[in-house]
């Protein structure tokens, strides 16, 4: 990006709990239900319905706050945030606005061009879902369903500290990966249980203030948030360097045509008339609460993965790789428990473990202690290292225990120094000019032997061992 | 304090009422008198060193995180006024995306 | 009085107060299912009891006397009917009451005014004055009504029955249809102190849907006390004003001379910021309304009054011609205090404005006083029409009953009284989940107070 503009962005993350019913009511969250079957009169709206707050988003909640940081704050109040939109049934959503859960946090992250990035985080707070509208099933009409109406939902609402769209993505894939972490959502953008709103504006390299900044909505996936930044940015500067400015309005992203439009505009501009929600006494949190929260915290991702590098002798890129998602470090750290080689176990995890659970719906499917067996199998000379791929994919597609497997399909490598005797000769015998040539010092040609002994032993000698009888009998 | 017809409009705009043009001009002086009244209340210093009295529980009691839906002896079908395959079905936003 | 047949006559008898909302035909055979349901260990076993038409119920519909739930079924009972069944009762009906009760004399109901049992001519009060009119009719025993300012208390006193509001939190109010939600209650209209407070005990008590009611037993039933010995009743002066009809004030001062005689010690006091509480209750009301109200928007239940333009005229039309004209003023003062620019100076002072008026009473209750004495309205009975010129006019009449509602503390009015052969009622104020002291010295003066005698 040229001609000294800087961007800066603050993104505004919608983040669903992983519970089990909704959070006013005791209704389920499972994705998937037919629509309008995980409903009740509370979060259907019906006249006379009160909410009912459940604990566990709560916890959730408080969780999150803690890992980013923030101040936790003993006392919060839930508050109205007044619209009218047919997905939304009381006509207003139970959020929090002027005494949130939390506030004060940060984030940290590697970012393409700054490194290391401190994003702030001002605030965390709790509130719940809305239905969902879907304007293309009927004609002229939508249609409404309010099974995620009242799901449970934190509000993450960054500093304007990102300064590129790269960043923008950096950030939220590491809000992913902690927010993952801590088991509180599948933070999937693709099924909306992580949303994300961006503002957007752009000043002059060194300067300070903040300009106009606009509202960028409409972003379905990770990728698209640095396509539908990138798009608004070039936009942004475009429109400055021909002289206009920017107007404060809210954008749409579309993917298709990988390009921004203004929403249409509304006839009002939002007046939410936010008050104290009346049907909720204040959210109190006892200090031993908190307590129990904070530690509860598992391990955080950086934690681990500078824990990993250390550790195990890592590389920091494998250390990251490792720690990518908790389920696959807990996995690699079981691998090493049942007495694998740490880096020899990172290889395995990081090549074969990976790859296979990429085709198999994210799935490990070979237990850490089988995998663990494969890993000694080869540093023992048993198996070679093509072999026990072999066997690694047995065991992922159909169990067993590694050793019987390879037995099973004849993969064990002999190591019997008896039959390894008779290979060797066998070769040297049929070469005898190359004998000759070796030993009067054409010693690159026991390359040659030793690929002659594995056709004879059809791939099962074992190679270091047939290389020193080899030497042995050469030398001899 | 004078509330002006445009306000009522603003305001009945924002809650979503149609109010007849015809109705507007007493509709504007009611509330002017409405708030013309209840405007007493500026007799409470306003510094904030009052605190607001909130009845009822002291505390959020939490429910615990379990799928027990509140009764609904019949479901939407039952009640909506437009229900399709399901949905709820209302004329499509023409100013919304 | 547990037979269903002559419950609905009586009811019938009385269709020209047009105090009930549901078709007789409807309501006789509704009743002979539940009598046959009903439990028979109940303590209210075979107890008609009618219930307000704000009040969800799956029996009949629930209409809160709007258009824009005209036909609406309930899929769910309130709380306060599932143990009203639960304890045998028979649910008698749905009665009518001002829209979303909002309103002080019945008059903004959209199925027509309730008629005063004693005089066509009146009012019964409201917003619960279907309710009132009945059990003041002598068709039912008892009914539920609903507070947000007084709503149970002045129809009661217009209708020469008992009406009790209990502390904020006491009963549920899930299920209850949400006008003012930190303001209202379910309230009971009952012949006597003892039929009104037993269905007080019986539908009061914690309940977790609704967060706000507190984590109590139900209201324990007092006995009637053998005088009022140790009791010390409290006349805020505020309530007592040089322009107070003569005629209330007689029937006032002839209760409190009745309530020494029994022995309690009477002591003047000072409520100070009594002035303010109309207005205050005028800010946070319709404030709580208007956004309670957004859910009426002919989206998910209800009729349309519009379904084919747009989403906006579905809106604006089923709200514009849905609500009546007092709950559409009532909706716009309320957006307007909430809103921009003005939410600091309505609705802030105004929650201010409350805790000073709760403070005022915990001054007077922490000196020991025990129990405030006040007339319930200001009047009996007005005229049907007298006071819908001027808003305002009509908000005065609950001069003397918003501050409870304010200070959340239980309330409640009995017959002290008549003038010029109108019903009047006199109001106790307890202390918060002291319900019982209150009933008691309820008991004791409704024992000896002349109430059918010209004050």
């Amino acid at each position: 990006m040229g001609s000294g503009w800087e961007t800066v962005i603050g993104l505004e993350t919608h983040v669903q709990l992983r519970t089990k019913s909704k959070m006013f009511c005791g209704c389920s969250t499972a994705f998937g239900a037919p629509p309008n079957t995980q409903v009740c009169p509370v979060c259907l709206g019906l006249p006379g319905a009160l909410p009912q707050p459940n604990g566990a988003a709560i916890k959730l909640a408080v969780r999150a706050a803690l890992a980013l940081g923030c101040t936790v704050h003993p006392k919060s109040i839930f508050a109205r945030k007044n619209y009218f939109y047919p997905d939304l049934p009381k006509g207003y959503q139970i959020s929090q606005h002027e005494q949130p859960l939390a506030t004060s946090g940060s984030l940290s992250f590697i970012a393409p061009e700054r490194a290391a990035v401190t994003a702030g985080i001002i605030r965390l707070h709790v509130e719940e879902d809305a239905g969902k509208s879907i304007h293309d099933r009927f004609p002229k009409a939508t249609a409404v369903d309010l099974n995620r109406s009242g799901v449970p939902l934190i509000e993450i609402v960054s500093a304007p500290d990102l300064r590129s769209p790269a960043e923008a993505r950096a950030y939220l894939l590491t809000l992913k990966q902690l927010l993952e972490y801590l088991g509180i959502s599948d933070c999937d953008m693709e099924k909306g249980s992580l949303r994300v709103d961006a503002n957007v504006s752009i000043r002059r390299a060194g300067a300070t203030e903040l300009n106009t900044r606009t509202e960028v909505k409409n972003i379905n996936s990770f990728a698209f948030v640095e396509k539908a930044l990138t798009v608004e940015r070039d936009r942004q500067i475009a429109l400055v360097e021909s002289g206009g400015s920017v107007t404060q309005q809210t954008m749409l992203y579309d993917s298709k045509e990988n390009n921004v439009r203004p929403q249409r505009a509304k006839e009002e501009s939002h007046d939410y008339r936010y008050f104290p929600e009346p049907d909720l006494p204040p959210l109190v949190l006892t200090p031993e609460f908190v307590a129990e929260q904070q530690s509860d915290l598992p391990e955080l991702p950086s934690a681990k993965r500078d824990r990993f590098a250390a550790q195990y002798a890592l590389s920091r890129e494998h250390a990251a790789v490792l720690t990518a998602s908790r389920t696959v470090a807990e996995y690699y750290e079981n691998v090493v428990h049942a007495g694998a080689e740490p880096q020899a176990a990172a290889n395995w995890v990081m090549t074969e473990a990976l790859a296979d659970a990429k085709d198999h719906q994210e799935e490990l499917r070979v237990p850490a202690v089988a995998l663990a067996q494969i890993v000694a199998l080869v540093k023992g000379g048993t198996l070679s290292h093509q072999a026990a791929k072999r066997v690694f994919g047995e065991v992922a597609s159909k169990g067993g225990d590694p050793r019987t497997v390879a037995e099973a399909l004849g993969l064990v490598q002999v190591a019997d120094a008896n039959v390894l005797a008779g290979w060797v000769s066998d070769v040297l015998g049929a070469h005898a000019s190359e004998v000759g040539r070796y030993k009067n010092g054409e010693t690159k040609l026991m390359s040659f032997f030793l690929g002659q002994v594995m056709r004879a032993s059809k791939g099962k000698a074992d190679p270091k061992l047939a290389q020193r009888v080899l030497e042995e009998k050469l030398a001899s | 304090m004078s509330v002006t017809r445009d306000e009522v409009l603003r305001i009945a705009r924002l809650a979503e009422l149609d109010v007849d043009e015809d109705a507007l001009p007493e509709l504007a002086d009611q509330m002017s008198r409405i708030l013309d009244y209840v405007a007493q209340l500026s007799a409470v210093p306003a510094n904030g060193s009052v605190k607001v009295f909130v009845p009822g529980a002291d505390a959020i009691r939490f429910r615990a995180d379990e799928v027990i839906p509140s009764p609904l002896a019949f479901g939407p079908k039952e009640f909506a006024p437009a229900f399709k395959e399901g949905f709820f079905v209302v004329p499509r936003l023409d100013q919304f995306e | 009085m547990s037979d269903a047949k002559a419950v609905a006559d009586r009811l019938m008898k009385v269709k020209r107060l047009n105090a009930l909302l549901t078709p007789p035909k409807d309501l006789r055979k509704s009743l002979s299912v539940q009598a046959a349901a009903a439990r028979p260990t109940g303590v209210l076993y075979g107890m008609p009891v009618a219930v307000k038409d704000n009040i969800c119920t799956l029996e009949f519909t629930t209409s809160c006397g709007s258009r824009i739930l005209e036909g609406y079924r309930s899929p769910y009972d309130a709380t306060a009917i599932a143990k009203l069944k639960a304890a045998g009762a028979l649910i008698a009906g749905k009665t009518n009451c001002d829209e979303f009760a909002m309103g002080s004399s019945t008059e903004h109901s959209a199925y027509g005014r309730v008629i005063h049992p004693l005089d066509k001519t009146r009012v019964p009060g409201g917003s619960s004055g279907g309710s009132a009119a009945l059990v003041g009719a002598g068709v039912v025993p008892a009914a539920l009504g609903s507070e947000t300012g007084g709503s149970v208390r002045q129809p009661a006193s217009f209708c020469g029955v008992v009406g009790i509001k209990p502390t904020y939190g006491r009963v549920s109010r899930y299920g209850l249809v949400a006008f003012g939600s930190s303001l209202d209650q379910i309230g009971v209209l009952g012949r006597s102190v003892h039929d009104a407070a037993r269905v007080l005990s019986v539908i009061s008590g914690r309940d977790s849907r609704d967060a706000t009611c507190e984590d109590r037993d139900p209201l324990r039933l007092p006995t009637v006390p053998e005088s009022l010995q140790g009791f010390v009743v409290g006349l805020p002066r505020e309530y007592f004003p040089p322009e107070l009809d003569p005629a209330v004030r007689r029937a006032c001062e002839r209760a409190v001379r009745l309530m020494k005689e029994q022995g309690a010690a009477v002591r003047e006091v000072s409520l100070p910021h009594t002035a303010y509480a109309v207005p205050t209750y005028y800010v946070i009301a319709p404030a709580e309304a208007s956004s309670n109200l957004a859910r009426y928007d002919g989206v998910r239940y209800g009729p349309r009054f519009d379904g084919a333009a747009d989403l906006r005229t579905l809106y604006r039309t089923t709200r514009g011609q849905g609500f009546g004209p007092e709950v559409r003023r009532r909706i716009l003062v309320g957006t307007y205090v909430l809103s921009a620019g003005y939410y600091d100076a309505y609705y802030r002072r105004a929650q201010q404005m409350r805790a000073l008026i709760a403070q005022d009473f915990r001054n007077v209750f922490d000196r020991g006083v025990d129990l405030l004495f006040t007339p319930t309205t200001p009047t009996p009975a007005f005229k049907a029409g007298e006071k819908l010129g001027d808003p305002i006019a009509m908000y005065l009449s609950d001069i003397f009953t918003v501050t409870a509602n304010l200070a959340g503390l239980p309330a409640m009015s009995i017959p002290i009284g008549q003038v010029k052969g109108l019903p009047i009622g006199g109001q106790l104020i307890g202390q918060a989940f002291l319900e019982d002291e209150m009933i008691e010295a309820a008991y004791a003066l409704e024992r000896v107070v002349p109430a059918t005698d010209e004050a």
